[in-house]
């Protein structure tokens, strides 16, 4: 076994991570089985307990590993079809030249989440959602709509903050301590509704592109959001990161 | 002053049945005790709203009311199972012009089920809430007397009244049952 090196420059929970993580993809540790808990981790690598907690935490949020209240912590099947794991320096939208876009709120009210967002947002029918709906405009000319849902519960403060003048993410993290975990994200093309193509000053019936996102904190979704895209000349953008290469 | 007419009808002392110190912050309701819509939700959408807030959770609050706000949160009114029932009334069921409708012509009721959902009703059930509801046109603000509130509640008919603090934000509600419960155990009292 490939001990934890201390005269290595790499963080000890980054090297007891990779371990860890080795173990799951060679198979040594099988799918569904328990890995040893905090105490044996220490014992076994000869390190502190804040070193074995930061690594599990980690593979948790990767996807490696799951924890069961009062049960302990197993070894998750791993979704091929995910491919590599990378990272990306999260943004609210994927726009291109954000320095030149612009942000207005149409509207921030209440609701229900009628119509499936009770599914969406993994919450009762009867909460209360924050409706959020804000047009992205490049430079003069309407690039983005987004509409946004987030539960009331998440964040009730949020109706009195300025979200034209804050980022929503930066006011989650700083703010209200709401860290975001995960996103995921899913594109289509689509049909403009009648008031969309309004909106982003284009011809009804015409394509747009659909962008569905679900910020998750954890295991649950604080946010979803439905952003149209016009075809037009300002582009996606995702820069994806492959970290930790060894 | 106004609330003084509601305390003469009363005919009581103002002192006897209201303390001076219960104001109506005391006897509102949170607003999030009520669903919530945008002016452009559907009736349908509504309708759906009050089956999974209130009929399937069994919540029957008095009344059963959704609140419709504007796209920047302020309150434009109030939607009961009243306004929307009314909606969708078929036309023949309507109150005759005339002053007097013969007791047998409710024998027509038991042909309603085979009527009621026509084209009208269905136009009825894609219309914006905005269209149907009550609109909110009197308010109170959390330290005005009850008796305020009792006043307008009585006075204009009112089955909810919104609390508003510093005639801008939407705080609370007054509903009937508070109101009757304060002046009602003031009144028996000995």
């Amino acid at each position: 076994m490939k001990p934890i090196n201390r005269e290595n420059h790499q963080k000890l929970y980054m090297q007891l991570l990779s371990i860890i993580r080795m173990k799951i993809e060679n198979g040594e540790w099988p799918v569904g089985t328990q890995i040893p808990t905090e105490d044996e981790l220490c014992r076994i690598f000869s390190v502190s307990r804040a070193t074995v907690r930061t690594a599990v935490l980690e593979l948790v949020r990767q996807g490696y590993l799951k924890r069961q209240q009062g049960k302990g912590t197993f070894i998750c099947k791993l979704d091929n079809s995910e491919g590599y794991r990378m990272s990306t320096n999260l943004r609210e939208t994927f726009l291109e030249n954000s320095l030149k876009t612009s942000s207005s709120v149409l509207a921030k009210t209440v609701m229900m989440p009628v119509d499936g967002f009770d599914d969406k947002l993994n919450i009762t029918a009867e909460k209360h959602i924050i409706y959020i709906k804000r047009l992205y405009s490049f430079e003069t000319e309407p690039t983005l709509l987004q509409e946004i849902y987030i539960p009331y519960h998440i964040c009730p403060l949020l109706l009195e903050d300025d979200i034209e003048k804050n980022s929503l993410l930066d006011l989650f993290d700083k703010k209200y301590g709401i860290k975001i975990s995960k996103v995921r994200n899913y594109m289509e093309i689509a049909k403009l509704s009648r008031s969309e193509s309004r909106i982003l000053n284009v011809s009804e019936d015409s394509s747009a592109i659909l962008l569905l996102q679900y910020y998750y904190s954890g295991d649950m979704v604080i946010m979803y959001t439905r952003s149209v895209k016009n075809p037009d000349r300002v582009l996606f953008s995702m820069e994806l990161e492959r970290k930790n290469i060894l | 002053m106004k609330d003084f007419v509601f305390m003469k009808s009363a005919n009581m002392n103002k002192g006897e049945i209201m303390p001076d110190t219960k104001v109506v912050k005391d006897i509102m309701v949170g607003i999030f005790e009520y669903p919530h819509v945008p002016y452009w939700f559907s009736v349908s959408q509504a309708i759906k709203i009050i089956k999974v807030s209130f009929l399937n959770t069994r919540k029957y609050p008095d009344p059963m009311a959704i609140l419709v706000f504007d796209e920047k949160y302020n309150l434009m009114g109030a939607l009961t199972l009243r306004d929307i029932l009314r909606g969708l009334e078929p036309r023949f069921l309507k109150p005759s012009e005339k002053a007097q409708v013969p007791e047998e012509d409710e024998s027509s009721l038991s042909i309603i089920w085979d009527t009621l959902f026509d084209k009208s009703s269905k136009e009825f059930a894609d219309k914006p809430v905005s269209e149907i509801m009550t609109t909110a046109k009197h308010f109170v603000e959390p330290e005005d007397p009850l008796a305020k509130a009792a006043y307008l509640m009585l006075h204009h008919n009112l089955i909810l009244l919104p609390v508003l603090e510093n005639r801008k934000k939407f705080v609370g509600l007054v509903r009937m049952l508070e109101v009757f419960d304060e002046i009602s155990s003031a009144f028996i009292k000995e």
